[in-house]
Formats: C-alpha cells, structure tokens, sequence
C-alpha cells in the first residue's frame, strides 16, 4: 500500500486544526442546544435579553470560528495530499504504469480523513469535559437558573464522525483528481510550472532575483498559507484584545489561543514544504558555492511581503467583523461599550509579529546549513 | 596543482566500518584532463567528493596549490567551491523552474560573467534560451549543465559519470563539446566514469578498485570523442 496510517500521523497540523474548530463548535453549539430548556423559566427582561444575546452569540461564533477552522484543515488536508502526490510520484506512477487505475490508488488516500477523526474525537472530548465551567461561566450575572449539561449522540456523530468521513471523501476524490495525469508525467515528477511568465523571463534579473521570482510563482499554495497564517495571527489576536470589552476574558483567551495555534500551525507547514519544495535547488546553490544565507534568502524572502498583507487584510477584517457585530448584531443590547479600533493593540500585534515570524525564519534558515549535499544526491 | 595526500574514507556505523578510499596518493597538474576510471563500487566517486571539495575525509590531506581544503571552516569551503570548482553530475541536477539562460547564469553570477552567453553559444544551445528544462532532451539538459559549471569560470571542472545517462550519439556530442572548451580555456578536468574508452580522451588515466589506486598511466596519444570506442 502506498498510503498508509504512519503518513496519516505526519497530519499533526490538521487534527489540531480540526481538534480547535470542534472544541469551539462543541461549546456553543452544545450551549445552544441545551439554553431552549430554560427558556421557560427565565422571568426577568435582562435574562431574556441575556438569551437571545447569547443565542446570537453561539451562532456567530460557530459561524465565523468553526467555519474558518473547518476551511482551514481542509486547505492543509488537500495541500497535503497534493504535496505528498508530488513526493511520491515515482511510486505512484510505477503501480499506474503495472495496470494500477486512478480510483484504485487514491481509494488509499482515505487514511488521512484519520487525523481528522482524531483530531475531532479530542475537541469534542475536551470541550465535553470543559462544558460544566463554560456553562457556569455563561451564566456569570446568574440572571439564568441551573442549566445541566447533556449530551447530544447526533452532536458527536455531526461534529466526529461527519467531519472524518468527509475529510477522508475529500482526500480521495482530490488524490483522484491529481492521478488523473499521464503515467509519463508521474514518473518524471513533472511539475506544472507556469510558463506564461516567459517573456518576463527575459528581462535582465539575477539569477538570485530570479529564483525568489520563481519559488514564490512556482508554488502558489505556499503564498496562501503565509498569507493565511499572518492573517490568522493579527486576526484573532487583536480581536481576543479588543473583545476585552465586549466579551469574557476567557471568550478572548480561546480566541487568542486558537489564532496562535492556527498561526503557527500554517507557519510550521507552509515553511517547511519550502524547504522540501526547495531541498534540490539549495543543495546545488550550496554544491555551486552560494552562502547559507543566500540560499535562504532566495527560497525565503519572497514571501515575506505575503505575510504582511496578510497582516494587513487580518487587521481589517477582525475590525469591520467586531464593527459590524456591535452596531447590527448587538444593537439592541443595552450598556454595550462602544468599539473603536486599538491602534496600541495593533502596533504591539505587528510588533510581535514580526519578531516571531522571523524567529521563525531563522530557525528555518539553520535547517537550510545543516542539509548535506550528498544526502540529497543520493536521494535523486 | 591538486594533491591529495593518504586519502581515507570510511561509512558506517562503528560496529560496521566499510572502508570506501584506503591511503589514495594522487597529482593533477593544473590543465590536465584526467580520467579516474573503476567499476561500480570501487570509490572512485567518493573520492571525486572527497578532493573536490563535497565530502570531508576521515583522513588524509587535499592540497590546492599547497591549500589543504580539508581544515578549511564550512564558509571557506563554500568559498572555495565558489571560486575554484565547477560539476557536473549524472544527473544534471538542473533547476526544473528556471529557463535553460538562468540556470546558466546560476553558475555565471557567481563570477560576475557578464559574456556567460558565449558558452550557451559555445554548447549549442543559444537558440533554447528561454526553454525550461522540462523541454529539453538528456542531452540538452546536460549541454546545460556543462555551460552553467563553466560559466563560473573554474579552476577544475569535475565530472561525475556525466555521460552515463545518455546515449551514444549524444554522449559523444557532449565529450566533443568538452574537449574544446577544455583546449580553448585550460581548466582542469577530473572525470570520473566506468567506460574504459573514455579513458582515451584524457592526458592522465588512474585506475581505482576497492578504494585504492591501482594503475596510473599518461596516455601517449590522446583520441578524440568520434575517435574512441563506445
């Protein structure tokens, strides 16, 4: 077998991913289920208004949070399994080539919908666990009576077992799609470089300038996951700071933690399918006599303008998201501090930002020294 | 000149010692073309890492014009690849995302060649400027290969079995391209290659099996590439 559990187990990344994004969906959704029950017994104005704020609350959440988690783990999946498709096209291309067909291998493939079990099967456990505290913590004005935490099978089923076998469909269906190329193309390991950009190709750039060009151009998906990851990172931090006002300290936290967490996670991935990607490339700079650092910066440079817009767009976005909550979501609430955008909150974010994204870089551009040439010819 | 002095080289564990070079002495005059001929195993590659620069020995000294490469820091090392060697590999080991111009220019950069196109003239390949090398044959990709190592100027050019991936007829259009550049500009070439008639192309021959030298001889007349058997 091609595919088996152990590379399922290399899918670290999306079952935290998708361990966050079920935490969060549990809480709220399993609070959404359950408040209805006490519907009834709520006689105050304030508890009602409490209700409904918090019902809409749940909804918001599960909407914005859940979704992009669920977004995200599914962006990594299908980049993990293009990525490993393009490692292991060799094999691939051996077993189409001795009469193997496409859906035969792919079906394979279905193994990495594991991660995302596992990853789900913690959040949902977690978050269970958790529930009693975040129920006492909803009801911290104690304007609700006692609300006992239930458990919900077709929750777990929707929220476990859906997401893995949808995952796993996924996985097979697009590892289907990218065995649908000639067998030729498999055994050669053809990539599809982009070639519109010949005629750029021809203006005078250094072979350095080029290459960074080329890397970034070369591999779009990597662009997205740093863009992704700078947008996640200035996203949720600032709005876990900025929803001091408005929100629990311990709603801030879980947000802050999942944005760090998702962060790194895309930052971890996305870097080091660079250097993957780019192993031969570095290898032979350093066989041709490029120092480390010019090997470093041509592979990791050029994406560094990607991770401030995402920065940028991240900024943007948790304040017109936070803006439009307030004024159209929660307009009818009462004593609702008014939002303004931070700009301390958001020059320490950029601040923090780049310290760790370029730790990051460097820890990256170390691994680039210790690559030994004649490892990676024996590899080829 | 190079000079390498009782050469060893050993992999493996400790329990597991397999020795690759046993005490290898060996001269290259500077200019000279010199084959290093063995059959599979016999380490004839590993010391061709080993003097140009790719691999540390386990013992033993190689001396560039009284420099022993071995001492030298990792940042020197890469210097002096920088500056002294050029390869070519079996393999080609070309850049896939860059035009046949770039990947020739990786190598012409680091010697600020401004005139790198003369030798994509000089291998035939100025009309595949801008062609990747996904579009090219073996052959072509390794023409390329041959003008990205010279196009750094080097001191040395070191082959390792650069024509083991081609067929005859190209293989022999690769040697040919070699030789004159190698006339025209006075580098130093070490080939390694199992081919016993290549061996008649160069000034020097040395013979290696089982991590030793066994036979080092001057050819007295020299073929050329359409001269030689296959």
């Amino acid at each position: 077998m091609v595919v088996g559990i152990k590379d399922s187990v290399k899918l670290a990344g999306i079952s935290i991913v998708s361990c966050c994004a079920v935490f969060v969906c549990t809480l709220f959704l399993n609070y959404n289920i359950d408040l209805p029950a006490i519907k009834g017994r709520i006689t105050t104005e304030a508890g009602m208004a409490m209700f409904d704020a918090q019902v809409l609350t749940g909804k918001v959440v599960v909407c914005v949070t859940g979704c992009c988690l669920v977004l995200t783990s599914a962006v990594m999946l299908l980049f993990y399994v293009k990525n490993y498709i393009d490692a292991h096209g060799k094999e691939l291309g051996i077993l189409k080539a001795l009469g193997y067909s496409e859906l035969k291998i792919a079906r394979h493939f279905w193994v990495f919908g594991v991660s995302v079990l596992t990853g789900c099967a913690i959040g949902f456990a977690a978050a269970f666990l958790y529930l009693p505290d975040f129920y006492e913590l909803q009801n911290e004005a104690g304007l609700f009576p006692e609300l006992p935490v239930q458990f919900h099978p077709l929750l777990a089923f929707f929220l476990i077992v859906a997401p893995a076998m949808v995952f796993a469909v996924l996985s097979v269906l697009y590892a289907y799609g990218k065995l649908t190329k000639p067998v030729l193309d498999l055994l050669r390991e053809k990539r599809e470089y982009n070639l519109k950009y010949k005629k750029e190709s021809t203006k005078e750039l250094s072979f350095l300038q080029d290459l960074r060009r080329n890397t970034v151009r070369s591999k779009k998906s990597l662009v997205f996951f740093v863009t992704f990851l700078s947008f996640c990172f200035s996203a949720m931090v600032q709005m876990s700071t900025s929803m001091k006002d408005l929100s629990s300290e311990a709603m801030g936290f879980l947000i802050f933690a999942i944005g760090i967490i998702l962060a790194f996670m895309t930052l971890f991935l996305s870097l080091s399918s660079v250097v993957k990607g780019n192993t031969k490339t570095i290898a032979m700079m350093k066989v041709f006599g490029y120092e480390n650092t010019a090997c470093g910066r041509a592979v990791f440079s050029g994406y560094r303008p990607f991770s401030y817009l995402g920065f940028a767009l991240g900024t943007v976005y948790q304040y017109v998201l936070l803006k439009l909550t307030v004024s159209v979501l929660f307009k009818d609430i009462e004593n609702l501090p008014e939002y303004r955008f931070d700009y301390k909150v958001c020059a320490i974010t950029f601040v923090v930002f780049i310290l760790v994204y370029e730790m990051v870089m460097y820890s990256y551009a170390r691994q680039i020294r210790k690559l030994s040439v004649k490892h990676v010819m024996m590899e080829s | 000149m190079i000079e390498a002095n009782h050469v060893e080289k050993s992999f493996g564990s400790r329990e597991n010692v397999y020795p690759v070079l046993k005490g290898i002495d060996v001269k290259i005059q500077d200019g000279e073309f010199v084959v290093i001929l063995g059959a599979s195993g016999s380490g004839k590659s590993t010391f061709l890492n080993v003097i140009s620069g790719l691999e540390r020995p386990d013992g033993g000294s190689v001396l560039y014009d009284g420099l022993d490469i071995t001492k030298l820091s990792d940042r020197l090392l890469t210097a002096f690849r920088k500056e002294t060697v050029g390869f070519i590999f079996q393999q080609y080991y070309l850049l896939p995302n860059l035009t046949v111009d770039k990947n020739v220019r990786m190598g012409a950069d680091l010697a600020s060649n401004r005139v790198y196109r003369q030798i994509i003239d000089a291998v035939g390949l100025s009309d595949k400027l801008h062609k990747y090398p996904g579009e090219l044959s073996g052959g072509e990709q390794q023409r390329v290969s041959v003008a990205r190592a010279l196009a750094k100027q080097p001191k040395t050019l070191f082959l390792d079995e650069p024509t083991g991936a081609l067929d005859e007829q190209t293989g022999r259009q690769l040697l040919d391209y070699l030789c004159k550049l190698h006339d025209e500009y006075r580098f130093t070439v070490v080939m390694v290659t199992h081919n016993q008639n290549i061996a008649e192309m160069a000034d020097t021959v040395i013979r290696m099996n089982s991590g030793k030298i066994i036979e080092s001889y001057a050819n007295a007349a020299k073929k050329t590439a359409y001269e030689i058997g296959w």
